[in-house]
C-alpha cells in the first residue's frame, strides 16, 4: 500500500486517539504496547531476514516510546535475538510502565545499561558498531524541541556508527508534524509506524529520514477513528504488519 | 553563632556544618541552639568525585544525607556490571534504611559524582537526638511515611498514572493563572495545602503526596512553603497529555 493513501495525523491528533483508546474504548496502554512491539519485531525480522542469533541493540528513552522499545526487547530476545538495551535515564526515573519492563528484562538476563553512567563513550561506540540492527525507541510523537543530554548524544553516535537503524513510530528527533529535525535526529533505514503515519512522514525531509516504512496494527477499532473524524479502511487483513511503498 | 574552638579552621568547619544542618529536612523546626548541639553528634564529610559512599557490606547503623553535590546509586548485574538506578540531588537521605525500619537500597552502591558534602549520623546518636529533640522524631516519622507511600505507589501504578495526569493538568492550569516566572521555574503563587490540591483533582491527600513526591524525584517540580515550582514545564505537559515522552 502507498503511504499517501493512508490518513496522516499530527502529534496532537495522535494524542487524542490514544486518549480515546484508553478512556472511551478501554484499551490499555499495555495492550497497545505489546502489539506495537510485535510490529517492531516483525519489521526487524523483515529487515534482517531472521532475528535468531542476530545482535540487536535497543535504544530506549524515558517515555512510552521507550517502554515500547523495552517490550520489543523482550519479544526480540524471545525470538532468539542477542538483545541488549541502552537506557538514557536511570531506572528509578523511568515511568512506571518502563520500570515494569526493565524488571522483566533483568529477570530474563537481558543486558541493560544507562548512558552515560554505565558505559564509557568508546565502549558505547564499539557496542553500536557491533550491532546487526539498532532499534530507535528514544522519542515518540509527544517529544518536543531538540533532543538534549544523553538522548542527543546517543542519536549522534547511532547515526555515526553506520549500522542499520529501525525507528519505532518515527525517527527520534524528527518533528512529528513537519518532518524536520530540530536538532540531532535519527536517520533510519526503516521505520515501524504505529497505528497511523504522522504528517511529518509525508514531507520530503521526513520520508528521507524515515527510510523504508512499515505500518503496525495496534488493534484500534474503526469506530475510534470514525469518532475522531478519520475515515480509515484498515488494511490489515493480511496481518498486523504492512509494508508501505 | 556558637563556636567551640579557637582554631579558625575548626571554627569555620563548625560554622559550615551548622549552616548545612539547618537546611536538612530531618532538623526542620529546631532552634539554632538545638542545631548547635546536634552539630557535635553528626559528621560532615567532604567527598571527591568517584568516591564510594555506600555499599551493601556497610554497617547498617548509620544514615547519610546528601548535602552538596550529586550521588549516583547503582547495583551490580549478575555479571558484575554497574546499572544506574538513580541520581540523587542534595537533600536526599541515602543511608541504609534498615535502622529506620526500611530497606531502601537493597544491594545498592552509592558513589559521589561531584565534589560534595555528606552528613552522617549513627544509630545511637540519632536515638539520643530524638530523646532530646522530639521534633527530630516527628521528622523521621514524616520521612518514613513518605517512603512508605512510595512503596504503596508501586502497587497502585495504574491508578497513580491517572492521578498523575490529572495533577499535571491542574498544575499547568494553576501555573497559567497564578504562575510567576523565576530562574528556578514557574512558581505557582497560591498557597495550597495538599488536601486542597487533592480535592481539586478528586483524589486522597495520601495519593497526592505519592504523586507530588514522584514528580519531585523526576525533576518536574519542587515544593517550598506550600508553593509548587514547576521545574520542567515541557515534561509536565507530556504527563498531562498522558504521553510522558
Amino acid at each position: 500500500m502507498a503511504l499517501d493513501r493512508l490518513p496522516a495525523v499530527t502529534g496532537a491528533q495522535m494524542r487524542e486517539i490514544d486518549r480515546r483508546a484508553t478512556d472511551e474504548f478501554m484499551i490499555s496502554v499495555g495492550q497497545m504496547m505489546e502489539l506495537a512491539a510485535a510490529g517492531v519485531r516483525a519489521a526487524a525480522n523483515a529487515e534482517l531476514n531472521s532475528i535468531d542469533g542476530r545482535r540487536i541493540r535497543i535504544l530506549a528513552g524515558p517515555g512510552h516510546n521507550g517502554a515500547s522499545g523495552l517490550v520489543a526487547a523482550r519479544q526480540l530476545a524471545n525470538a532468539g535475538g542477542l538483545v541488549d538495551v541502552l537506557l538514557t535515564r536511570p531506572i528509578w526515573q523511568l515511568n512506571t510502565e518502563a520500570r515494569h519492563h526493565v524488571a522483566t528484562l533483568m529477570s530474563m538476563g537481558v543486558q541493560l545499561c544507562v548512558v552515560p553512567w554505565d558505559i564509557e563513550a568508546t565502549k558505547l561506540d564499539t557496542a553500536l558498531r557491533d550491532s546487526d540492527l539498532i532499534v530507535d525507541a528514544l522519542l515518540g510523537y509527544s517529544a518536543k524541541g531538540a533532543p538534549h543530554g544523553a538522548v542527543a548524544d546517543v542519536i549522534k553516535r547511532a547515526n555515526d556508527c553506520g549500522r542499520p537503524l529501525l525507528s519505532v513510530d518515527l525517527p527520534s528527533g524528527m518533528d512529528p508534524d513537519t518532518g524536520l529535525a530540530v536538532g540531532e535526529a535519527i536517520s533510519a533505514r526503516a521505520t515501524a509506524i504505529i497505528a497511523l503515519p504522522k504528517t511529518g512522514l509525508l514531507s520530503d525531509a521526513g520520508r528521507q529520514r524515515a527510510g523504508s516504512l512499515y505500518l503496525v496494527d495496534i488493534g484500534l477499532p474503526g469506530a475510534l477513528f470514525h469518532r475522531q473524524g478519520i475515515e480509515f479502511e484498515q488494511p490489515f487483513g493480511g496481518g498486523p504488519l504492512l509494508r508501505l511503498s | 553563632m556558637v563556636t567551640h574552638s579557637a582554631d579558625p579552621s575548626a571554627t569555620s568547619a563548625i560554622s559550615e556544618k551548622l549552616g548545612l544542618l539547618h537546611e536538612l529536612d530531618l532538623f526542620r523546626g529546631l532552634t539554632d541552639a538545638d542545631i548547635a548541639a546536634i552539630g557535635h553528634a553528626t559528621t560532615m564529610t567532604h567527598c571527591s568525585p568517584g568516591q564510594l559512599l555506600l555499599s551493601p557490606d556497610d554497617p547498617v547503623e548509620r544514615i547519610h544525607i546528601v548535602k552538596k553535590g550529586r550521588v549516583r546509586v547503582y547495583r551490580l548485574t549478575p555479571d558484575g556490571k554497574q546499572l544506574t538506578l538513580d541520581i540523587y540531588e542534595p537533600g536526599t537521605i541515602l543511608g541504609d534504611m534498615r535502622m529506620l525500619g526500611q530497606d531502601r537500597l537493597p544491594e545498592a552502591y552509592a558513589e559521589a559524582i561531584d565534589a560534595g558534602v555528606i552528613c552522617t549520623i549513627g544509630q545511637d546518636e540519632l536515638g539520643r537526638l530524638i530523646e532530646l529533640h522530639p521534633t527530630i522524631g516527628l521528622n523521621v516519622i514524616r520521612h518514613l511515611a513518605t517512603r512508605l507511600h512510595g512503596a504503596e505507589r508501586e502497587l497502585e501504578a495504574m491508578a497513580y498514572q491517572r492521578v498523575g495526569q490529572r495533577l499535571a493538568r491542574k498544575l499547568i492550569d494553576l501555573g497559567q493563572r497564578f504562575g510567576v516566572k523565576s530562574v528556578r521555574g514557574t512558581i505557582i503563587d497560591a498557597r495550597l495545602t495538599q488536601q486542597e490540591l487533592a480535592d481539586m483533582i478528586g483524589t486522597t491527600r495520601e495519593t497526592l503526596a505519592h504523586t507530588i513526591g514522584d514528580f519531585r524525584r523526576r525533576g518536574l517540580l519542587s515544593t517550598r512553603q506550600q508553593r509548587v515550582v514547576i521545574r520542567d514545564a515541557e515534561r509536565l505537559l507530556e504527563v498531562a497529555r498522558g504521553g510522558d515522552g
